[in-house]
């Protein structure tokens, strides 16, 4: 059975993760001792800034990886007692499809999960300790996060700043190739979302200040050109999008900048993004026409849209990995009753093939169509006496009635 | 009436690509779904079956009286619909187009058909001049929707907080474009209206232009779309004034084409 101990950003303190949390370093070290004190076949763990979870295989009940992790970090069971879950079957396999599909992240549907999850596994494959049980949750449960992304929503719309601010130009200008990307200071969140701009066709240019070597390597990183802040208006002139972000004190760009700029535009769209504080951005700039103007406080509201409509695809996408659980879940208990089926068809041939040879020794020579019949007859027996427990344990196995496997195994004498 | 049954059949498609449609658009679905194009296209041929059985029955082109307009209108819209999405697959012009032809379907169903016969109708100029005509009206008013779309889009990029059409309609751009190709359509089209029906009614009335308030309509959306598309021409851009210009001149067109309904030409032309 599959069992997960953990805690998540949902259950506990970020200061309690941080004490349980596995350096990459020790992992295999850990994994080692994982599977020597708590008694399990295959083991992985995963460890991000939101979430320290144990995956492991072959106990019934979770309680002993439990004990190790708190036992590994110097702790004392009492310690997790109200932060961690503890979860099994049916329970650790939902939850380890959820967490894969980005469900149960703090922002719901960001991509990265699913990489640090795949990375756990590869290191604890690295380590030894994926054997198929866990090999084959980790190929299912990708499976139904690639689903859920991409028959739902719940990634769709940005939420990150930097990408905000690319899903707006996106939707003001349809695409970015050729459009001419104006920086103005080379801060770090400026060439953030500048270098996703330009990866999606757009060029850059950079205005510097007095630091101009910055402004001027940052250029020459984005394949674009550096210019002087005195010539401001020019490039404005050029730019469809604008993102400024200098840490000067007061205005760098003002309203009759911007004015100026859109005459000189032909009625085509500026797109101007203020991501400094103080902001740079004159705000009456904004009632220019054909002009919008996003400072740090409109990204966010937009990220917040944005995150209440991947809430609403989280109700889909919850639907759609539901269904990929029970889909594992029936495989699951199929494979578990495949061997008795098996172990039930050999005997009843068993018994046919040595009551065949007692009836041919009684009967001496038979003709070909005797020696048919004869055949036919029993294989016929067998089969209708086979088939309906047969199709009972099949529905057993799906509905997860493991008594009912006991029970045929010991009338049939298996 | 072979053509009725078609018509009730049209008008049971429509409802369902409408309905999926709105539906599409309040659950953020995609909006044009395998389904809704299916019952698009399946509607689209019970539509044009109608229209068939329709011109053998009235024993005349069928763009005469409320029926067969309302009817004929809604098949050349659903046609340029399902050309426009060819070319640039903009779902979002399903809001516009998918409920219209529903109305428009319960408007012809809901009809008698105009069944006088007229002899000035027998003439090669009714389906020439309808079909360019309703042709016409249908990319304008694709022109039409995706002007309305763009300004709602650019007034949501302006308020600063996302809603429904945030995420519904496409970039501006987007809208821009659909809308200039349709009115680049749209144009020759009502051009080549306005010019067989002049020669229609000189045929029928011995005068180009007789200066009631159809021409008139019809000269001042021409005028309009011109400026328009000359304009686009000029800065490749049309913007807020493009989206206005295209909501402006199809108020023009619908202008016309309630003159012309109210007197269908040749009805006019035997008075």
């Amino acid at each position: 059975m599959i069992v997960v101990v953990g805690v998540s950003h949902r259950t506990s303190p970020l200061a309690l993760r941080e004490a349980l949390a596995f350096p990459k370093e020790t992992l295999p070290s850990a994994l080692d001792e994982l599977r020597e004190q708590a008694g399990v076949e295959e083991a992985m763990i995963l460890s991000t800034c939101n979430r320290v979870e144990i995956y492991a295989s072959g106990l019934e009940d979770p309680a002993p990886v439990a004990d190790f992790l708190a036992a590994h970090h110097g702790r004392r069971q009492d310690d997790l007692i109200e932060y961690a879950y503890r979860l099994a079957g049916e329970d650790a396999v939902r939850h380890a499809f959820r967490v894969a599909a980005s469900l149960d992240s703090m922002v719901v549907g960001e991509a990265q999960i699913l990489g640090q999850v795949k990375e756990a596994y590869e290191l604890a494959e690295g380590a030894g300790a994926i054997g198929s049980a866990l090999a084959t949750l980790r190929h299912r449960s990708f499976a139904a996060a690639k689903r859920a992304r991409s028959e739902t929503g719940i990634g769709r719309n940005a939420v990150s700043v930097s990408s905000v601010a690319v899903e707006l130009a996106l939707k003001i200008f349809g695409e970015l190739k050729g459009r001419a990307v104006l920086l103005v200071g080379a801060g770090k969140m400026s060439a953030l979302a500048a270098r996703q701009l330009v990866a999606a066709g757009a060029t850059a240019s950079v205005l510097g200040g007095r630091t101009f070597e910055k402004a001027d390597a940052l250029a020459r990183a984005l394949g674009g050109r550096a210019a002087p802040l005195e010539r401001l208006r020019d490039e404005l002139a050029r730019a469809d999008i604008v993102i400024s972000g200098t840490g000067a004190p007061g205005t760098v760009i003002s309203r009759a900048d911007v004015a100026a700029a859109r005459q000189a535009r032909g009625g085509r769209p500026l797109f101007l993004v203020d991501i400094a504080v103080p902001r740079d951005v004159e705000p009456e700039a904004r009632d220019v026409p054909g002009v919008f103007l996003y400072d740090l406080d409109d990204l966010k509201a937009v990220s917040e849209a944005n995150l209440r409509e991947r809430r609403k695809e989280a109700v889909q996408a919850e639907q759609v990995v539901e269904h990929e659980v029970r889909e594992y879940l029936d495989w699951l208990r199929s494979r578990e009753v495949a061997p008795l089926l098996a172990e039930l068809r050999r005997r009843g041939e068993e018994i046919r093939r040595a009551e065949l040879e007692k009836a041919r020794r009684r009967l001496g020579n038979l003709t070909p169509e005797q020696e048919q019949a004869l055949e036919a007859a029993t294989a016929a027996i067998v089969n209708k006496l086979l088939h309906a427990p047969t199709v009972q344990l099949k529905e057993a196995a799906r509905d997860g009635r493991g008594d009912m496997m006991g029970l045929i195994r010991r009338v049939l004498g298996l | 009436m072979g053509s009725r049954v078609y018509l009730l059949l049209t008008l049971l498609f429509y409802t369902a690509g409408a309905v999926q449609v709105l539906v599409h658009a309040a659950t953020r679905r995609r909006l044009l779904s395998l389904t809704t194009t299916a019952a698009t296209l399946l509607g689209f041929a019970t539509h044009t079956a109608a229209l068939a059985l329709r011109w053998n029955e009235a024993g005349r082109f069928p763009a005469v009286g409320l029926r067969d307009v309302s009817s004929f209108l809604a098949w050349s819209l659903v046609l340029v619909f399902l050309l426009m999405w060819l070319r640039s697959k903009v779902d979002v012009l399903g809001l516009a187009v998918h409920p219209t032809a529903f109305l428009l379907l319960v408007v012809a169903n809901l009809s008698r058909p105009e069944d006088k016969a007229d002899p000035y109708l027998q003439t090669l100029f009714l389906p020439v001049h309808a079909t360019l005509a309703f042709l016409g009206y249908s990319a304008l008013f694709v022109a039409f929707a995706m002007g309305v779309l763009y300004l709602i889009q650019e007034r949501e990029l302006r308020a600063r907080s996302p809603h429904t059409f945030y995420y519904l309609i496409p970039s501006l751009e987007g809208c821009d474009r659909t809308g200039g190709r349709a009115a680049a359509v749209g144009f020759p089209l009502l051009t080549l209206a306005i010019v067989t029906g002049m020669f229609w009614s000189a045929a029928a009335r011995g005068a180009y232009w007789t200066g009631d308030p159809k021409e008139w309509t019809a000269a001042l959306a021409w005028l309009i779309y011109l400026v328009m598309l000359v304009a686009r021409h000029r800065s490749g851009w049309g913007g807020r004034r493009g989206a206005w210009l295209g909501i402006a001149g199809f108020a023009a067109v619908a202008l016309a084409f309630v003159f012309v309904t109210l007197a269908a030409p040749g009805v006019a032309a035997a008075r």
